[in-house]
């Protein structure tokens, strides 16, 4: 037992204190929640646009150009895997570009923007045609109605799937080392080859990915049921 | 003041739904549209504020022939005010702000002034105390009592009324209908598409039949209703009355 527990704590010195190794961690950890955030915020931007776009109809109720284009965007996107975005982006469209976690934000956020639109199409979708007609009835423009009217109530309806994409983008973000950015499971990884030892560093890393979505979802949670109350009141 | 010519609608190329409507409302008549559903009663009522872009025909309001691709609808739609069957109250308002949201952003008064008005009117309707609700607190009556002064907030000079009894519990149907003998009283000019035959007795100045997407009879609530000519709404009578 003793034995056991010298070893196990042996390995723990050697995975996260010795040569301050946290602090590669905690630096991965750092350059996963800047890459993550700011993807995030681009992807929620691109995404209301796109969608907006995809929504919009001629007066004969035809597709608009925007429309077509939008629907082009998402398609390619969600045709392709994120890994081989980052590195056509990394090494084709942005080959001049020495600052990898622009590179990394871009190609991040150009991927969620096309998933969040079509959350953020559904949300709108799901509000009752009966809130545009009496709006536009009223003499508001289309915009004014998307403004004041739709879109306070589709974000109640979007907040979830918003939430989990979120989630899933933070995770997604594990493959920047492709464009050698140290991100937290790189950190991970060059520990492991530098101590060769695996257990440590992969279970820490994972540990510290699963603690930052925990502490995510309940953010989300409180938000959703504070947007929630107004319905009840 | 609404001038309609050959007006025809169809959806999806193949469901004709108005097949040649032609009609001219006078500035000051209460025009009730009945007819069986899917007569088109409802469509021609949407045709009028461009709810429904018409396939082929022309409105006139006012002069202007708002059929033209190039008019600036929403300009247009503030002049004419419509009260739907399912109330369609913003969810995401109170009461004043369902009142006052299109006056305000629409800069035809400040905030203070659209308050005042609002208030005025919800005294009128007898919901002075819902100001601060949402529409989720109110009942149907009380929903449709408000949808008809929101609309009234922008003094419009026509009311387009889209059965508006018909989502109602019965118990309810008489305080909106009250609302709109009121309105009607007043000199408002008015276009009711519904199914409460008494309202359109004695409120209406003319009474339309509307059948198979044309308007087949119309004439005086009295003529109508004692003396129709046409089999289609001896038949429809002999159904309702």
């Amino acid at each position: 037992m003793q034995e056991w527990f010298e070893t196990v704590s042996g390995k723990f010195v050697m995975a996260f204190v010795e040569g301050d190794r946290w602090k590669l961690y905690l630096k991965g950890l750092g350059v996963t929640i800047e890459i993550a955030f700011f993807a995030a915020v681009l992807g929620l931007l691109i995404g209301t646009l796109v969608a907006l776009m995809r929504l919009s109809v001629k007066r004969n109720g035809k597709k608009t150009l925007w429309s077509r284009l939008a629907g082009a965007y998402i398609d390619v996107i969600r045709g392709t895997p994120s890994v081989l975005q980052l590195l056509i982006m990394w090494f084709i469209v942005m080959k001049s570009c020495k600052n990898g976690t622009l590179v990394a934000v871009l190609s991040f956020g150009i991927n969620s923007g096309a998933y969040v639109a079509e959350i953020v199409r559904a949300g709108i979708l799901a509000v009752d045609k009966g809130q545009t007609e009496a709006g536009r009835s009223l003499g508001l423009t289309k915009a004014q109605t998307m403004i004041y009217i739709v879109i306070p109530q589709a974000i109640k309806n979007v907040l979830p799937p918003i939430g989990n994409e979120f989630i899933v983008l933070l995770k997604e973000t594990a493959i920047v080392g492709y464009v050698s950015l140290t991100d937290l499971t790189r950190a991970a990884n060059q520990i492991t080859s530098r101590t060769l030892e695996a257990f440590m560093p992969l279970i820490g890393a994972a540990v510290i990915y699963f603690v930052i979505i925990k502490i995510l979802t309940i953010l989300l949670d409180i938000l959703e049921r504070r947007l929630r109350k107004s319905d009840n009141r | 003041m609404i001038i309609v010519k050959d007006l025809h609608k169809k959806f999806e190329d193949d469901n004709h739904v108005l097949r040649g409507v032609n009609y001219h409302v006078h500035q000051g008549e209460k025009i009730v549209v009945i007819g069986p559903s899917g007569s088109g009663k409802s469509t021609f009522l949407r045709c009028l504020n461009l709810l429904e872009v018409p396939t082929s025909g022309e409105i006139w309001f006012d002069g202007e022939r708002i059929t033209d691709p190039k008019i600036n609808i929403d300009r247009i739609r503030q002049h004419m005010g419509m009260v739907f069957q399912n109330f369609n109250l913003f969810n995401n308002h109170t009461v004043m702000e369902n009142i006052t949201l299109a006056p305000v952003k629409l800069k035809l008064m400040s905030r203070d002034e659209a308050g005042e008005n609002a208030l005025k009117l919800l005294e009128r309707v007898g919901l002075l105390e819902k100001a601060d609700s949402y529409p989720s607190q109110l009942s149907g009556g009380q929903k449709q009592r408000i949808a008809i002064v929101r609309s009234l907030a922008m003094n419009p000079r026509v009311m387009l009324f889209d059965e508006p009894t018909s989502a109602l519990d019965p118990e309810m149907v008489g305080e909106v209908l009250e609302v709109m003998k009121e309105l009607a009283e007043s000199g408002m000019t008015m276009v009711v598409v519904t199914h409460e035959m008494g309202f359109a007795r004695e409120v209406g100045t003319k009474v339309l039949f509307m059948d198979g997407g044309v308007i087949v009879e119309e004439n005086t609530p009295r003529e109508f209703f004692t003396s129709p000519k046409s089999s289609r709404l001896q038949d429809f009578l002999s159904k309702v009355l």
